[in-house]
């Protein structure tokens, strides 16, 4: 009897050892892992609450951008402060296709949110190819500062182009949703400030963002002649002021949340649909009273939307296909050859290049691959904020990239999955912590970056593989096996 | 032309703040071999107390001082907390914990004294001066920066020129196995550095405040200012350190004269990545300290 039972044991055994050998069947296992794991999640976000398919959008979002974390960070070894910037490029490019292509077919194919996504992607892996070919020359602090130097340098980017880039003040995009979201579109497209020009670089929407997107009531009331009239009180300050982060334009509004941009914006959700609201206002001249249901204002207000569409659910499920679709490629890369070269260079670049790999080439290559994803997560930003401007993009995303995977565990997958739950689930800890207790704005708005910074010197100092490292070299010793935390 | 003349002038004293700052790098740099990110998150946090100094007595000058033994304290502490216990295998740990240092300072800083900015009150006046029937882009507490930074260079100086205790720092920088063996106590030199190096941020921090306003995330683009100037001057270099910092905050200057004062940080990136290319080991580095 117990000798049938090991026989079974060890060609079963053998089975799943032939899949995993074998190239095209690993393929296949990963996309078997990917394809589950994207039903469930299509599962998760039909049967919760709408609040919290918006969380559920922000953590791929966020997962996205940082398996290319996992990559450049953990496998490559390359402290990289510029993906921030990387999603800053997808989400520009985003925005200004589909704003200003949307009526160009390719190859018949009408124009819509996956060409977007596409030219966004293409974006990310130019500008990657050109930070990644300069990074390769560098190592350590060098490539952290140069990075650095990006990600501060975004927003004076977009202010050198304020015509095509919307200045400080960014742009408002129109997410071309499915079941004719266009109809709304034409009419949000006429309220672009930076695209008409009219407006130049004298509002500041970086103000409405915390101030007036938060609100509900107040946006209600807003119309085209309101952005009008508000004026930026620091626009006459750029002068030769060393210092220019007010020049920043909302720099200094995001300054007490700057790390994590969740915050800053309310819900994502509460933005996609705000701006959306926006466009119908003006489009329809509707003026109506926006009461105080969110949701069921949507559905109302917005022609070409059957009832049934429920926005945070649209967003979430593209922000989920995003990062499923992205799992998967990571998944082939770090866990095939590739993944190994990577690793190889980090460890040891002079032994590498002795067996033939190229260190530089290796370099880039994953500076390139992390490029791709943080372009296509910027462009999924943008679509859930409904908005893109340089204060979302700035050095604090960045620096929540990192504090994510680190925590989460640098050299894993599921460490960026797990870093991703962290960034949006510890914010919301707080704030619910922070209400119950009565604490202060000001400590509130500081305390998940207070938590964050000393988490990550914890975590670099006691348990460099972050969560996910930590739990596999427990499991390791368990068995009796020793293996680097980073391995 | 005297429109050049007067951006050039009014480069200075930021270039000097700059100098301040690339310095504080660069002593950590020798000390430890490794780039401080959260310099200047300490020099904002050690900024902010001299403003609170500086409110409640309205003495300036007890301010800096305040601001000097704080920031000597807070670099010793990050030293002794964060910085060795660092494996020294793992240099990737180490920059990352360094920008955890910086968003625990910013986040700190933000929640004891809020997120909005504050003016910093300059102990004189800040207006331009007239002299011989012109004003000029400098004003005497331009001059005071540039004082203070005068001194301060040329104490650091004479301190590693000139006393043992200079000598024995260079020695443990220059080579720690020696230094150790000829009776140099390279941990109390490392610590020194790391003290001097927060001291050195702390006045530059003060001393940029009135320029501007201070807020938790207002020294961002000092850090990359610094960094460029360090990384050019070749980041063991104290000279150059100080004639990069001095050189990256005249080309701002011009640059935001002729353009946008928002140009600056693309200026900055460019000149960074180009010396990167062209001279990875900076003007004044020495050659062959970067391998692979």
């Amino acid at each position: 009897m117990s000798k049938v039972e090991g026989v079974s044991k060890v060609e079963s055994v053998s089975k799943v050892k032939g899949l995993q050998t074998f190239p095209g069947n690993r393929i296949i296992w990963h996309a078997l892992i990917v394809g589950v794991v994207w039903l469930l999640l299509l599962l998760l976000n039909n049967n919760i609450d709408p609040l919290y398919s918006s969380y559920l959008a922000l953590i791929a979002m966020y997962a996205t951008a940082m398996f290319g974390m996992t990559i450049l960070v953990g496998l490559s070894g390359q402290v990289s402060l510029g993906n921030g910037a990387l999603m800053a490029v997808g989400g520009y490019v985003f925005a200004l296709t589909s704003m200003n292509w949307e009526t160009v077919p390719i190859f018949g194919w009408q124009w819509n949110a996956i060409w977007s996504m596409v030219f966004a992607g293409l974006g990310g892996v130019l500008v990657g190819g050109v930070v990644g070919g300069l990074a390769a020359r560098l190592k350590g602090p060098y490539l952290a500062g140069l990075t650095l130097g990006l990600a501060v340098g975004v927003p004076a980017i977009t202010n050198r182009f304020p015509e095509l880039l919307g200045g400080e003040n960014g742009l408002m995009l129109t997410v071309p949703y499915p079941d004719g979201g266009y109809a709304a579109a034409g009419a949000a497209a006429s309220l672009d400030p930076g695209a008409e020009g009219e407006l130049e670089s004298t509002t500041d929407p970086g103000g409405d963002q915390n101030g007036e997107l938060g609100t509900d009531d107040q946006f209600a009331e807003l119309d085209l002649s309101e952005f009008d009239q508000e004026t930026d009180p620091d626009a006459g300050l750029a002068t030769e002021d060393l210092l220019t982060e007010e020049d920043f334009g909302s720099g200094d509004q995001l300054a007490d949340g700057d790390l994590l941009t969740e915050e800053d914006f309310g819900s994502g959700d509460q933005l996609g649909l705000d701006g959306t609201d926006i466009g119908t206002d003006i489009g329809t001249d509707a003026g109506t009273d926006i009461g105080a249901d969110l949701n069921v204002d949507s559905d109302s207000l917005l022609d070409g939307f059957d009832s049934g569409f429920i926005i945070e659910r649209w967003q979430a499920s593209m922000a989920i296909a995003v990062a499923c679709i992205v799992a998967f490629a990571a998944l082939n890369l770090v866990r095939g050859r590739q993944g190994r070269v990577w690793k190889a260079v980090r460890d040891d670049p002079i032994a590498a290049a002795v067996v033939g790999i190229s260190p530089s080439g290796s370099k880039v290559s994953a500076f390139v691959v992390s490029s791709l994803f943080a372009a296509l997560a910027g462009a999924v930003f943008a679509q859930i904020l409904s908005f893109i401007g340089p204060g979302a993009f700035g050095l604090g995303l960045s620096l929540s990239l990192l504090v994510g995977i680190v925590l989460g565990g640098r050299a894993s997958l599921l460490g960026a999955i797990l870093g991703a739950i962290l960034l949006v689930w510890l914010p919301e800890l707080v704030d619910g912590l922070a209400g119950e207790r009565g604490w202060p704005e000001q400590i509130t708005n500081n305390a998940p970056n207070l938590l964050y910074g000393l988490l990550v010197v914890a975590v670099v100092l006691a348990a460099p593989g972050g969560v996910t490292g930590t739990i596999r070299s427990w499991v390791d010793k368990a068995r009796g096996k020793a293996r680097s935390p980073l391995s | 032309m005297t429109n050049f003349i007067d951006y050039l002038l009014g480069g200075f004293s930021n270039g000097a703040v700059i100098a301040l700052m690339a310095l504080a790098l660069v002593l950590v740099w020798r000390s430890t071999r490794m780039v401080n990110f959260a310099q200047v998150g300490q020099a904002m946090f050690t900024t902010y107390i001299a403003l609170t100094v500086q409110q409640s007595t309205g003495n300036w000058v007890l301010a800096l001082v305040v601001a000097l033994l704080a920031g000597s304290i807070l670099g010793v502490v990050v030293f002794f907390l964060v910085i060795r216990p660092v494996k020294n295998s793992d240099t990737t740990g180490a920059i990352i914990a360094t920008f955890g240092v910086l968003i625990a300072l910013q986040a700190g800083a933000g929640m004891i004294w809020g997120g909005d900015p504050e003016g910093f009150v300059p102990p004189v006046d800040n207006a331009g001066l007239e002299i011989g029937g012109r004003i000029w882009p400098v004003s005497l507490y331009d001059l005071l920066v540039l004082a203070v930074t005068a001194v301060l260079v040329i104490g650091l100086t004479l301190l590693f020129t000139k006393t043992s205790l200079g000598l024995s720092m260079r020695a443990s920088a220059f080579n720690p196995e020696v230094a150790r063996l000829s009776g140099v106590r390279v941990n109390r030199m490392l610590i020194t550095g790391w003290a001097i190096a927060g001291a050195t941020g702390a006045i530059g921090g003060v001393l940029i405040a009135p320029f501007s306003t201070i807020s938790p995330n207002s020294f961002d683009i000092l850090l990359v200012f610094a960094f460029t100037a360090a990384v050019i001057g070749g980041l063991d270099s104290l000279i150059g350190a100080v004639t990069f910092g001095i050189g990256t905050g005249l080309v701002i200057s011009l640059v935001s004269g002729y353009s946008d004062s928002g140009n600056a940080p693309i200026v900055a990136l460019v000149l960074l990545a180009l010396n990167l290319l062209l001279k990875p080991d900076g003007v004044f580095g020495h050659h062959g300290s970067r391998s692979v």
